[in-house]
């Protein structure tokens, strides 16, 4: 007898669990991938994703038809919270050509991590403009690659311009337990935001 | 621009642009001189939208039944995929695995989502301002040692 194949998902599959994530931001080289890599349970992966005649349009790149296969690559890795909940990382591209992604990969966030590298802080502009912009909570930490805070924060602050109520930390991106800590402050601060009364 | 000789020597069989673009370390830049011939939207006849335009990259993907039943007439990607979501995965998961764009991956999901062979559970967005969720985050992620 034929049973009809449902429309179910196949048996011994597991139960799909609710995707969430945190967007990992900041400009080339600062120690995105790093920080995905030590926290991940899986080795992050890298997806690519192509600048489309449409996009280019949306990110004001021209009319210049090379640009529809511009590609970008996209690190991400995943942390299983619980049974219901997946915990999704990614790691925004390094090239900066990549406006018609930061809305698939913001949207929905819990929130997004901005590191910095001392050393060139205006790489990070882009993503703390965009964060500000569509009002997605972060926090911006300051990757300590030698161990050695070379300013003070106060004066980064400042030459950040950010507001005062956004975090400022500073974290190591080797270090699993580093990360994990800047990803809870990212947390926390989303949460105080969502706590809030709606302005 | 001259192809890279196993390029030249040996086209795909199939039309898997980016099996040649960035996976051997290199960073792929848009400086045009990465740029493969064939183009990734190939793949979709061109879509570069999924019919769910608001389709998360996130968004998790599995098998139905019917999916299963139906793997032998499927062929290339949609085949790939249907064979690989048996287990629950992300569309950025899928994209990576099969070394498709992300993008395409979507599109892709996306059809066979509309066509019964998969299932899609994508993220609640109301949920993703609630309290108790992000609370279950941390306590979540406070547990990793």
């Amino acid at each position: 007898m034929d049973s009809k194949p449902s429309a179910e998902p196949v048996p011994g599959a597991t139960r799909a669990p609710v995707p969430v994530k945190i967007v990992i931001a900041g400009g080339f080289g600062v120690g995105k991938t790093t920080a995905v890599s030590v926290i991940s349970e899986i080795p992050p992966l890298t997806t690519e994703a192509a600048i489309t005649s449409v996009a280019a349009d949306i990110d004001r790149t021209g009319q210049v038809p090379a640009k529809t296969t511009t590609t970008v690559a996209l690190d991400f890795g995943c942390i299983t919270i619980d049974q219901e909940i997946k915990l999704y990382l990614f790691g925004t591209p390094g090239q900066d050509r990549f406006g018609f992604m930061w809305h698939d990969l913001a949207y929905g966030a819990l929130g997004a991590l901005v590191i910095v590298d001392a050393r060139r802080i205006d790489d990070c502009y882009p993503a703390v403009d965009y964060f500000e912009k569509v009002g997605l909570p972060f926090v911006v930490a300051i990757n300590l690659c030698d161990g050695v805070l070379t300013h003070d924060l106060a004066d980064l602050r400042w030459a950040l311009a950010i507001d005062p109520a956004i975090p400022l930390i500073t974290f190591d991106a080797r270090d699993r337990l580093s990360v994990r800590d800047a990803l809870l402050s990212v947390l926390r601060h989303t949460l105080e935001k969502t706590g809030a009364p709606a302005s | 621009m001259t192809l890279p000789p196993e390029e030249a020597d040996e086209p795909p069989p199939e039309p898997r642009p980016y099996l040649t673009a960035g996976h051997d370390g290199a960073v792929a830049v848009p400086d045009g001189t990465g740029v493969s011939g064939l183009r990734p939207y190939l793949l979709t006849a061109g879509r570069v939208e999924p019919v769910d335009q608001t389709l998360e990259i996130e968004a998790q993907v599995v098998t139905t039944e019917f999916g299963a039943a139906s793997y032998g007439q499927l062929a290339f990607e949609a085949r790939d995929i249907v064979s690989l979501c048996a287990t629950t995965l992300s569309i950025a998961e899928v994209a990576a695995k099969l070394r498709l764009h992300i993008g395409v991956a979507r599109v892709l999901v996306a059809d066979l989502a509309a066509l019964g062979y998969l299932v899609v559970r994508r993220p609640s967005f109301p949920l993703s301002q609630d309290p108790n969720l992000i609370e279950r985050v941390i306590r979540g992620l406070e547990a990793i040692r």
